[in-house]
């Protein structure tokens, strides 16, 4: 949670200097060192056409209450990250979206009909969607409600097809989904909508020849080799199990794991599986 | 001769030659080396030599690489144009002035013609307008007359003969001729180049504020503009010391820095409308790449709203004792903070007493600056390089010992203290109790100690992340952040792992980045001349990305900046999808970029704020019973949460890229010699452990 005793007093202060920045008019008054300065707050991006999607410290942006999506979108990350204020978030996210909507038409896709003259504008009109306030709000629904999840992160797939880690994300919503299942074909669907999408994730780096003459990577992508792996196990699949987790081993030769200790158990895992698929076949 | 302007022709106006006239009263003075300040300023002298504003950045691989690998992007844009340029611009008008020497600086292609030069060598960049001058020549063809076969580093023209002669390598790139010492440019950021300055030129500045664009007024005279405000009179009037009042202020205040400390690119920013607000400038687009001068004028520091209760300057701390001048302990929200003082002077001569007064006239003991400048920066050359290309007398950077007022003499040690100096993590907001098989939350609240954001500067490259362990109570890791992993390199030749973690990046993004390649017609643009990404995807770390876009607590802290591309439908991003056909975005696609020169976008949002706490959060699974069973552990509680922060000056990734495409392959087609694999494992040191915190986890 961020600190604001001694922030606020900052702000304060901060804002101080930018007012009498802008009372100088820092084009015609008198140069004076320390207080001469642009005549309007450097934190603030201004769209052009896209907006900043990143996270700009809440209070360096002097909103005292949000105008537009991205504002909404920017006090949603300050709840969620400085103040865990996760209602509040889910809240200013869904106003954002609400402001930046696929479906009411208030942001757009930005595409090669986007363009003017081959020339991107520096205005559009509906906005550019975004795609920050909808993964956000997608992690946060995933498990109250994985519909709006999934809706969620399709709509960014569409916003940026080529985005890394979304179709990994979405996997895991549909792993949430099967756990959940009132039925086994929903399960089965659901896990199924697992693997697509988790190999999709895949697609968007995948191994070639000359991947691997550059890296020396013979795969890639452990943790979606690991998920990959735990769907097969739960679908009691262990052939294309141990593949996964041969593949994770592979993936991680040269790079490791957060989770280190999924490297000995992919190891072990392979031979249980072995053995299980060894024992299946002799009982057949 | 035609240029052309990126993406647009900008008609360019009747141009002034001005170039910074001098506007001292006093008589004018070439341009001096450093050296012929030394006899009274020995101290001065040594402490500024041995800074890598000084000499090195002018020689160093990295500046000269990356000035290369924009000029190769762009055509060559980047170098200056002097004024007897044949240049036109489309309509016809001349293109005969640079960055330093347009006043008003109003069309991207002066901001581009001298881009990098100009706040590394301003006095010889405007100097060159006189042929028997100049260094740096003027390139016989730009845009889409560019040879890059033909193009030369920087440093290359910063050598002369025992004459006084320019020489030249033989090869673009190659080693100093045998006898060639350095020139008067190769010193870079000199005695002279501070201390003529006449005040801020807000008409180079792009909001008329003396922000960015080297929008100093340097004079040309026996002016030199000291600290104090009553100097003693100078032995043979050499130079006679100022007492004007307001240029005194002015090289005193941290405002004297902005001038080059706040670094904006003639790029247009997709995702943040800036552009110049001078009369006629309209047409300039830029985004920040170094904003450490505007993170200084908004922050704490340049208040009295901070933990000291005064103004704390630029030269309060990379002019001072700092940080050997004692510690101050205060509260920064809940963190109680212990670190060392800005602001604390050494008493000394400001020149050798009995040499530099005139009649020998007693000079007083006052409280001086030094000129060290440190920084987070250590050169990656070696002492015999560094000494072949800027003289026999220069600095060991890793001597040993301190100076009369004990401070480090080596560079290397300064710079680890100045940045231990930086920062402070506490790790006692982690989750208390965790159970086997659960999830458990570690927190790291980390601060900033700096007058700007940290890192700074070239923040875009400056590596600095948390890397955090948890491991039970017999030592087993269970969760990793911020690691490295020794492994092969083969695009630079590396094949195995060669037992070096220090060139080994941080596991968030695996990327290589393509060089380019030589082609028999230049064309410019990424096509043939590198800066995509040929690799890019998650790493097993993915923290930056998933903290920020997805919300997700997990992965890498990192508070290095990012620059960004933003690839619009219909361009190609450079490599090949599964079928081995080249990708052409569809719809717009943001992804990390390495040159700087290629971005058009950054975030400068991911370095920590200073003096504002900020807690990042990693949600970790322990494993199951049954998964320890089949490994055969035992969990023993309690767990350990480590955290520190660790520092990377530039990241390899960024260092093989620059390998590549200044090398035999890339777009010259001969290699460069400026950075290879063996000097990436040779002079390329990481500083861990800047701070550090622990705490303990209970069985729940």
């Amino acid at each position: 949670m961020k600190d604001h005793g001694f922030g606020l007093a900052l702000l304060v202060a901060g804002l101080a200097v930018t007012a009498a920045a802008q009372s100088s008019n820092a084009a015609s008054g008198p140069y004076v060192p320390g207080v001469t300065f642009q005549n309007f707050n450097p934190n603030y991006p201004k769209p052009n056409p896209f907006y900043f999607e990143g996270k700009i410290d809440w209070e360096k942006l002097g909103i005292t209450q949000p105008a537009n999506a991205w504002e909404y979108s920017q006090r949603a990350i300050h709840k969620q990250d400085d103040l865990g204020d996760i209602p509040g978030a889910i809240a200013d996210y869904q106003q954002a979206l609400d402001l930046n909507s696929l479906t009411k038409g208030t942001c757009q896709l930005v595409t090669s009909a986007t363009l003017v003259n081959g020339v991107l504008p520096s205005t559009l009109n509906p906005a550019p969607c975004m795609f920050t306030v909808r993964l956000r709000l997608a992690y946060l629904m995933r498990k109250t409600s994985p519909e709006t999840s999934i809706s969620l992160y399709k709509e960014v797939q569409q916003i940026d097809p080529l985005r890394l880690d979304v179709s990994a994300l979405l996997a895991e919503v549909y792993v949430i989904e099967a756990e959940n299942a009132a039925t086994p074909d929903a399960k089965q669907a659901a896990y199924a909508n697992a693997i697509a999408t988790y190999n999709a994730e895949l697609l968007l780096s995948p191994v070639t020849p000359d991947y691997t003459v550059l890296t020396g990577d013979e795969a890639n992508n452990a943790h979606v080799h690991w998920g990959l792996a735990a769907v097969y196990e739960k679908l009691n699949r262990p052939a294309d199990a141990i593949s996964e987790l041969n593949l994770y081993l592979k993936a991680s030769k040269w790079h490791s794991d957060t989770y280190p200790w999924r490297i000995p158990l992919a190891q072990k895992k392979i031979e249980a599986l072995g053995k299980e698929i060894a024992q299946r076949d002799a009982t057949q | 001769m035609v240029v052309w302007a990126v993406g647009v022709c900008i008609p360019l106006a009747a141009q002034t030659l001005v170039g910074n006239p001098t506007e001292s009263a006093f008589k004018s003075q070439e341009y001096q080396r450093p050296q012929n300040c030394l006899p009274c300023h020995q101290r001065q002298f040594d402490e500024l030599r041995s800074s890598v504003k000084s000499g090195y950045r002018n020689v160093s691989p990295l500046f000269n690489g990356l000035e290369t690998a924009g000029n190769f992007l762009g055509g060559g844009l980047l170098r200056p144009v002097y004024s007897d340029s044949p240049l036109v611009l489309t309509d016809g008008t001349p293109l005969n002035t640079n960055m330093f020497t347009s006043s008003p600086l109003i069309r991207t292609r002066q901001v581009q013609a001298g881009f990098c030069y100009t706040c590394h060598n301003p006095i010889i960049e405007r100097d060159a307008n006189d042929p028997t001058k100049r260094e740096v020549p003027q390139l016989a063809g730009v845009a889409v007359d560019f040879k890059p076969e033909l193009f030369r580093p920087l440093r290359d023209y910063h050598l002369v003969d025992s004459n006084g002669k320019q020489v030249l390598p033989t090869d673009p790139g190659g080693p100093p001729p045998v006898g060639a010492g350095p020139s008067l440019g190769a010193s870079g950021i000199t005695c002279d180049m501070c201390h003529n300055v006449g005040g801020p030129d807000l008409t180079r500045s792009f909001q008329n504020d003396a922000f960015a664009n080297m929008s100093l007024l340097l004079n040309k005279s026996i002016e030199k503009v000291g600290p104090f405000a009553f100097p003693v009179a100078v032995k043979g009037n050499f130079h006679v010391a100022s007492s004007d009042q307001s240029k005194i202020d002015y090289l005193r205040s941290g405002a004297f820095c902005n001038a080059c400390h706040d670094v904006r690119v003639p790029n247009n920013n997709l995702t943040a409308s800036e552009g110049s607000s001078q009369p006629g400038g309209d047409q300039v687009k830029y985004f920040r790449l170094e904003n450490l001068s505007t993170e200084w004028q908004i922050g704490a520091y340049n208040s009295t709203n901070n933990p000291f209760g005064k103004v704390v300057r630029c030269q309060d701390c990379h002019m001072s004792q700092f940080p050997f001048g004692g510690n101050s302990t205060y509260k920064v929200g809940n963190l109680t903070i212990t670190s060392p003082t800005p602001g604390v002077f050494a008493t000394d001569f400001a020149a050798v007493p009995g040499v530099s007064t005139e009649g020998n006239y007693p000079l007083p003991q006052r409280k001086v600056v030094n000129h060290n400048f440190t920084g987070v920066d250590v050169p990656l050359l070696s002492i015999a390089e560094l000494r072949s290309r800027l003289g026999a007398d220069y600095p060991d950077v890793f001597q040993t010992g301190t100076d009369a007022h004990g401070i480090p003499l080596s560079l290397e040690s300064r710079r680890e203290a100045l940045l231990k100096a930086a920062v402070r993590i506490d790790t006692s907001l982690s989750d208390k109790t965790a159970a086997v098989g659960g999830l458990f939350t570690a927190r790291v609240e980390a601060v900033s100690l700096s007058g700007h954001r940290f890192p700074a500067g070239f923040s875009q490259e400056r590596t600095t992340y948390i890397k955090l362990n948890v491991t039970d109570d017999n030592g087993f890791l269970l969760y990793q952040s911020g690691y490295l992993v020794d492994k092969p390199h083969p695009n630079t030749g590396e094949a195995g792992p060669d037992g070096n973690l220090d060139d080994e990046d941080i596991e968030h993004a695996h990327a290589i980045v393509d060089p380019g390649r030589n082609t028999p017609t230049y064309t410019p643009g990424a096509a043939t001349n590198g800066s995509t990404n040929l690799v890019f995807e998650s790493g097993a770390d993915n923290g930056p990305d998933s903290r920020l876009y997805s919300g997700k607590p997990e992965g890498l802290v990192l508070f290095r900046n990012e620059l960004t591309r933003i690839f619009l439908p219909g361009d190609s991003l450079g490599r090949k999808d599964a079928n081995g056909n080249p990708i052409v975005v569809q719809r717009a696609h943001f992804e990390e970029t390495f040159n700087a020169s290629f971005a058009n976008s950054v975030d400068n949002y991911r370095s920590l704020s200073p003096l504002e706490p900020t807690t990042f959060s990693y949600e970790i699974q322990l494993p199951t019973q049954e998964e320890l069973d089949q490994l055969g552990v035992q969990l023993k509680f309690p767990l350990h949460v480590h955290a520190q922060v660790d520092y990377e000056h530039f990241p390899p990734l960024f260092l093989r890229y620059l390998t590549q495409i200044t090398g035999a392959n890339g777009p010259a087609g001969h290699s460069l010699n400026l950075v290879d694999e063996n000097r990436i494992d040779a002079f390329l040191r990481n500083i861990p452990n800047l701070a550090s915190s622990d705490s303990v986890v209970g069985q729940q």
